[in-house]
């Protein structure tokens, strides 16, 4: 996992102004699975898997997931919305160990 | 009688050709002849233990169960299909409608409802293998002619897809009683369908899972960036694959994967990319390659998609390769295992194709079922290639899987992929 963080965005090519467009995106990250013992109690660690991600789009926040355990290796989100102007489509991730890393994607008018 | 002579000269003529041909094109192995390269739980080996019983070693999680006295797919494996049995219904024994619906559903034994469409909100999900049963009942069929149905279907049908469960031991004769008497319950009008879905008859077919390049949809193509670092990567001899093929895998390896599998004269066999990286990659850089390794997996995934959009070209026509794509056809066709089925069963639009098995939509070998490979499985969490994928169908048949780099398999990937002969490839895919 020597990749880990490494982030990528996907936008469509074709969009027109005010079209509802939908952005995915996936990091590269382990994403550890919260491991029980012989009795179910949670095996006390520091699990390191994404809590936070944020996207905003033209500098305005568009979306903010809060994950409360792993949900995938290799983790992908997407969500949609209104491109109003051509501009950066930026997102976050945050994970339990403090990593943080940031991908952008501009959204261009065809 | 002056025409003699020269007859006779044709025919040494013939025989020296035929003598050239062989000593520049050996013959592909009729037999097993192959020493496996594969990782151990591919190879499918049996255990014995000092008791006598026989455990299967097989990939993590799946079932251990030897099928050993069933017939497989090796080329010296000599037994016979099953012999067509005729029985006779039991008449000491009184049928229950009851126990015979849950032996319908019993998901250990068919379950029957893999093929066979019944009424009742709990058959989920149902097949169209087979004809919907909803209304035998209305036929009036004699009970022992249902029997003889279940027991051995090829006393009346002599080419048919259904198993001779009595046969081969799957159900005991007084389960068949139980089955005989809960179909004769099934009486017309069927209820009408709360869900659609319910019935393969309707049930709307699978679209697909999306563009198969985007590594945002398809996790196959994050794996493909993640194993770059392979192609430079020196093995123990000092060499890395990108010593000799220079300009990087898209390049040096463009077109190479819609040659493959082909009849690889060096060692006398038809190989796959998998099989010929095994062999390869080991003798020119030392790094061993097993079939079905992550290694292994991964350089082909290079390999393959370096020739994304090309249409696969396999060699067709040579006196080798045709002897070969003839053994896997007859493959194809071989009726094995516990269920006494062919590949030809589940994969030809005359038969299963296009069909239900439970809920999965099988395949149509005439639209090409290899270029896609290695591919994404959403139902398993991972990439297999083709090899994992022949394994897996071994256990539905109930018969013991050959190593993932077997001759029979090789041949069998060949003649699949001569119906894909011209398409694009396409890998790595998505499905199921």
């Amino acid at each position: 996992m020597s990749d880990i963080g490494k982030i990528r965005i996907r936008v469509p090519s074709n969009v027109k102004a005010g079209d509802v467009v939908r952005v995915r995106c996936l990091v590269i990250h382990p994403m550890e699975i919260i491991q029980r013992d012989a009795q179910g109690k949670i095996i006390d660690r520091n699990y390191n898997y994404i809590t936070r991600v944020t996207a905003t789009y033209l500098g305005k926040p568009v979306v903010t997931f809060d994950l409360t355990q792993s949900v995938s290796e290799n983790p992908a989100f997407s969500f949609a919305l209104k491109a109003t102007a051509p501009g950066p489509v930026k997102v976050s991730f945050v994970d339990t160990h403090g990593g943080k890393y940031e991908g952008t994607a501009d959204i261009a008018f065809a | 009688m002056r025409r003699l002579p020269s007859l006779r000269w044709a025919a040494l003529a013939l025989l020296a050709a035929g003598c050239a041909l062989t000593a520049r094109e050996s013959p592909p192995l009729a037999s097993s002849a192959w020493t496996s390269r594969a990782i151990p739980e591919a190879r499918g080996e049996v255990k014995v233990t000092p008791d006598g019983k026989r455990t299967a070693v097989r990939y993590k999680g799946w079932t251990t169960r030897d099928f050993g006295a069933f017939r497989t797919y090796a080329y010296d494996d000599a037994r016979l299909e099953p012999a067509v049995q005729k029985a006779v219904m039991p008449a000491s024994v009184v049928g229950d409608p009851t126990r015979g619906r849950a032996l319908f559903l019993d998901r250990q034994k068919g379950p029957c409802t893999g093929c066979h469409l019944v009424p009742g909100d709990d058959v989920w999900p149902a097949g169209s293998v087979g004809p919907d049963l909803s209304t035998l009942g209305d036929r009036k069929l004699p009970d022992a002619y249902l029997y003889q149905q279940l027991f051995d279907p090829r006393v009346t049908f002599p080419v048919t897809v259904m198993p001779p469960w009595g046969a081969q031991g799957t159900f005991k004769p007084e389960e068949l009683v139980h089955l005989v008497a809960y179909l004769q319950t099934l009486r017309g009008p069927a209820p009408p369908e709360k869900d659609t879905d319910r019935n393969p008859f309707t049930r709307s077919k699978p679209v697909g899972y999306g563009d198969n390049l985007d590594p945002t949809n398809n996790p196959a193509v994050v794996r493909a960036e993640e194993a770059q670092a392979l192609w430079s990567a020196r093995g123990p001899k000092g060499k890395a694959c990108a010593d000799c093929h220079a300009g990087g895998p898209k390049t040096a390896m463009r077109g190479v994967a819609t040659r493959y599998p082909r009849v690889v004269a060096e060692h006398g066999r038809v190989m796959s990319l998998e099989d010929f990286l095994a062999v390869h990659a080991e003798a020119t850089t030392g790094r061993a390659l097993p079939s079905e390794s992550g290694e292994n997996l991964d350089l082909t995934l290079l390999v393959k998609m370096a020739s994304d959009g090309l249409p696969v070209a396999v060699d067709t026509t040579s006196p080798a390769a045709r002897a070969a794509i003839e053994r896997g056809k007859a493959s194809f066709y071989r009726r094995v295992g516990e269920r006494n089925h062919a590949c030809a069963d589940c994969h030809t639009p005359d038969r299963g194709a296009n069909k239900f098995l439970g809920g999965r939509f099988l395949g149509d070998v005439t639209a090409g079922l290899t270029r896609h490979f290695p591919t994404w499985r959403t139902s398993q969490n991972d990439v297999w290639d083709m090899r994992k994928r022949f394994q897996w169908c071994m256990t539905p048949l109930g018969a013991n899987m050959q190593a993932a780099d077997a001759v029979e398999y090789a041949e069998l990937e060949l003649f699949l992929t001569t119906f894909d002969v011209g398409k694009p490839i396409t890998a790595p895919g998505i499905r199921h």
